[in-house]
């Protein structure tokens, strides 16, 4: 019988050498992995780098730089757990922010206005989406793949090559820094995002309904879970997350760039799963999302300060991944 | 002259199954064999085994007289047996004479496929069927029947000597079952072999020549048609020595729960109509086919309901979905409990809590202690034979799967609980435990409705059993008293002569 099972496992575990053991523990939980990694590359990095790393301007630019990808993730996160995903989330982004440019910086409206719009055009945008996947049942790699070249075109139409500048006013949204450690408003949206995000998805019974849906949705469904409703709404979600990030970008440079955001999906999906989301749902974290976003920017940022051109960093970041994921392999709590 | 195929002591065993047992037979050159049998029997095995699809364990099978080894499809193409598959192998997005010649297409100049000759030759094989069908068009562009005369066509193409047809009839229409008929009745005529693989009686009697009986994997006789009778065979169909014993217990029988009336959902159900009362265990009971399941769904809400009414305590209901379903109190365990009942990825406690999420959280918050403690009583009063609470459900045994799967019907405290197929894949022991919780929720008041295609199962179980057949609900017994045979003979009224059917109102063409 299955009672049996663990117990000889026990016995087969105490045989095995303490690295084996260690790489168990750490793939067990993919945050915990995450963590250890990032603090051992920031210790690494700061002996190395004494004069460069642990500066308070870098730590300033990585958190900043890494706003934008870490609000994408929340929402990210929350559609692989309920097993689908959006490529669309970068041309959203630009066409959010276009928005918020046009509505402040050519009809001369509130900024404050400007924002709401900003928020607004990406929501729609992920409702869009979410009806393309849920209502015509379109699989989500093509209708977002679909809707993300429709809204950088409409982008382009929007807006030509772009806003620029604004208006001082829908600038300060983005260059709002707090007095003590003197950091722009994207990366403390970031954080409120992934506190009350992480919080949201991990506790909350509404949030819940996504691992249901990710680990089997035909069974979510005669559970009584509206699995396209949620679809829908999580779609909605990423859009406006995808507006936020946006907006704020687009304040901060006080200039509205129809390139912003390309490529910036295959970011984060990365760190999306890099953080312990899978393809196939059901499984992730927020938190692990974030750390994803962290650990890639800490290596980003090694590269930099290391002048290793550009050019590697893909390759470093790849490598990692499949790592991770490569982890999974030695996974005890999993299906056998 | 010897026969054509001839089978000796077959047996097949499956995990926990034994599915063929010591079963011989053998079918002259030009007659058409029915293999009639239960769900389960072993008749589509049987099918299976001769055409290659399955290896056989032990036996001997020879084909004019000359014994075949290892016997796998491609032996089988090659010997010249044929099969037509339940579920249809062709390829939809391929043409009608790509999918006959798949692999052996006629080539020409550098190993082009000359598609001029393919289709010639394909035409020509079709047209020896006495039908007239496009080689050219896709397959996805057929009706069932077309795609079955497709498929008789690919086994034609090679030098046919044996043909199996495993149930084709289930998808078609009366004048499609006559068309394929015709086309059986001409190749048998041409000296191929046919075993007919149905549990439709009436079929095997304007059809074939001779039947073979098949009952929990052994053979129950061997009948010419023309010497037997419905009873006959119905009698040898049933009549095993597995009874599950009655529960005595004098249950208290209260108010009318479930009344669904007249429901329509084609194309399988046409026309049901049942009451479950509080405290009762009603049975419903049919063919594969017979549109049980899809009637449930349809009362609980996972299928879309096109006529008829459902009523709940003497409410009205419309469900557009399982939620509204769940909101009224009807809980349902589906069939396939892999596929549509269990997160077989996530752990029991998450399995129990799927269905109520409100119960095990406080507020907004989503309470592992409540989930917790709600599984743990579940695994207790069930005996869910598991490590703890947080094993994942996937690594469980099919009969502790099947009690997750209970407890988290069980959890939500539903008036009405249908179960379907209570203990498909679950060993004997964990079955008389299944049923015994199924009485036990009875007798607290809930409402058991009981999908099941196990006759003992039913008349073990059942206070009264509904019975269905072609997407109607044909008929009642009490559930004491009932036997096999009458609960059979309901189930295959509706198909007692093809010609009978046709003059019922409403049956003509879906």
């Amino acid at each position: 019988m299955q009672i049996t099972q663990p117990l000889a496992e026990t016995a087969e575990r105490r045989r095995e050498n303490l690295f084996v053991r260690i790489v168990r523990r750490l793939a067990d939980s993919r945050e915990l992995t995450l963590f250890v990694l990032v603090v051992a590359l920031a210790l690494a990095m700061s002996i190395v780098y004494p004069n460069n790393f642990p500066t308070a301007s870098n730590m300033r630019a990585v958190l900043l730089n890494l706003a934008p990808v870490g609000m994408l993730v929340c929402g990210m996160m929350l559609l692989m757990i309920g097993g689908t995903f959006d490529l669309s989330v970068g041309s959203t982004l630009a066409f959010s922010g276009v928005w918020a440019g046009v509505v402040a910086g050519w009809w001369g409206w509130p900024a404050e206005i400007a924002v709401l719009v900003g928020i607004m055009v990406g929501a729609l945008c992920g409702l869009v989406n979410g009806l393309i996947v849920t209502r015509i049942g379109i699989n989500a790699l093509i209708a977002t793949l679909g809707t993300l070249t429709i809204y950088r075109s409409l982008t382009y139409v929007t807006a030509g090559t772009g806003v620029t500048p604004i208006t001082d006013a829908f600038a300060e949204y983005g260059r709002a820094a707090d007095p003590l450690f003197r950091i722009q408003s994207p990366f403390w949206a970031m954080l409120v995002l992934v506190l009350i995000g992480g919080w949201l998805v991990a506790r909350t019974r509404f949030f819940r309904q996504f691992y249901f849906i990710g680990g089997n949705p035909r069974a979510a469904q005669l559970s009584g879970i509206r699995v396209d409703r949620l679809i829908l709404i999580g779609f909605v979600i990423m859009g406006a997350l995808a507006g936020l990030a946006g907006v704020l970008g687009a304040a901060r440079l006080n200039s509205a760039v129809v390139n912003a955001g390309v490529g910036i999906e295959l970011k984060v999906i990365t760190a999306t799963v890099l953080g312990g989301a899978s393809l196939k749902g059901g499984e992730g974290t927020i938190l692990g999302g974030i750390l994803g976003v962290l650990f890639i920017a800490l290596i980003e940022n090694a590269m930099i300060i290391n002048a290793i051109g550009v050019f590697w960093q893909g390759l470093v970041v790849g490598l990692v991944l499949l790592f991770a994921v490569s982890l999974d392999r030695f996974k005890t709590s999993g299906r056998a | 002259m010897a026969p054509r195929l001839e089978i000796n002591g077959l047996s097949k065993f499956f995990p926990g199954v034994r599915a063929l047992d010591d079963v011989s037979m053998s079918v002259e050159a030009g007659e058409i064999r029915a293999l009639l049998g239960e769900n389960g029997a072993g008749k589509s095995t049987l099918g299976k085994i001769v055409a290659g699809v399955y290896s056989r364990d032990q036996g001997t099978v020879l084909v004019d007289s000359a014994e075949i080894g290892t016997l796998d499809e491609k032996a089988a193409g090659d010997l010249g047996i044929g099969i037509v598959h339940q579920e249809g192998s062709l390829v939809p997005q391929l043409s009608v004479a790509e999918n006959i010649f798949a692999g052996r297409q006629p080539t020409q100049w550098l190993g082009q496929v000359n598609v001029r000759a393919m289709r010639e030759q394909a035409k020509a094989l079709i047209a020896q069927l006495g039908v007239a069908i496009d080689p050219a068009l896709k397959v996805s562009a057929l009706s069932p029947a077309q795609a079955q005369i497709v498929e008789i066509a690919k086994a034609l193409s090679r030098d046919l000597r044996i043909l199996i047809l495993d149930e084709p009839t289930a998808a078609l229409t009366l004048t499609e079952t006559e068309k394929l008929f015709d086309v059986v009745r001409r190749l048998a005529g041409n000296g191929v072999s046919v075993v007919y693989v149905s549990h439709r009686l009436a079929e095997i009697f304007s059809l074939c020549h001779s039947v073979t009986v098949l009952k929990d994997g052994r053979l129950a006789g061997t009948r010419r048609v023309a010497e037997t009778s419905t009873d006959e065979l119905i009698r040898l169909m049933v009549g095993r020595d597995v009874h599950f014993s009655r529960s005595a217990a004098g249950r208290r029988i209260g108010d009318i729960v479930l009344e669904a009336q007249d429901v329509e959902a084609p194309p399988l159900v046409r026309s049901a109509s049942i009451t479950v009362r509080a405290g009762e265990i009603v049975c419903l009971a049919g063919l594969i086919g017979s549109g049980r399941s899809e009637f449930c769904e349809a009362i609980f809400g996972a299928r879309r309901r096109h006529g008829g009414s459902i009523r709940i305590g003497g409410t009205a209901i419309d469900p557009k979905g399982p939620w509204d379903g769940k909101h009224a109190g009807i809980g349902m365990v589906p069939e396939d409990r892999k596929a549509a009942g269990l997160f077989l990825g996530m752990d029991i406690v998450n399995n129990v809590a799927a269905t109520v999420l409100s119960r095990v959280s406080s507020g907004a918050n989503f309470s592992n202690r409540k989930a917790e403690a709600l599984a743990r009583n579940f695994v207790d009063e069930l005996r869910i034979a598991t490590p703890s609470v947080h094993q994942i459900v996937g690594n469980l045994s099919g009969g502790n799967q099947q009690k997750v799967l209970l407890a988290k019907w069980m959890a939500m405290e539903p008036r009405l609980l249908i179960v379907d197929e209570p203990t498909r894949g679950v060993d004997v022991g964990a079955r008389s435990e299944i049923y015994r919780l199924l009485r036990a929720l009875a007798d607290k008041g809930v409402a058991l409705l009981v999908v099941s295609s196990d006759l003992p199962e039913v008349l073990a179980l059942a206070d009264r059993i509904v019975v269905m057949a072609e997407g109607r609900t044909v008929g009642e017994l009490r559930g004491d008293g009932a036997s096999e045979e009458q609960v059979l003979r309901l189930a295959t009224r509706y198909t007692a002569s093809v010609a009978e059917v046709r003059k019922q109102p409403g049956m003509a063409e879906a």
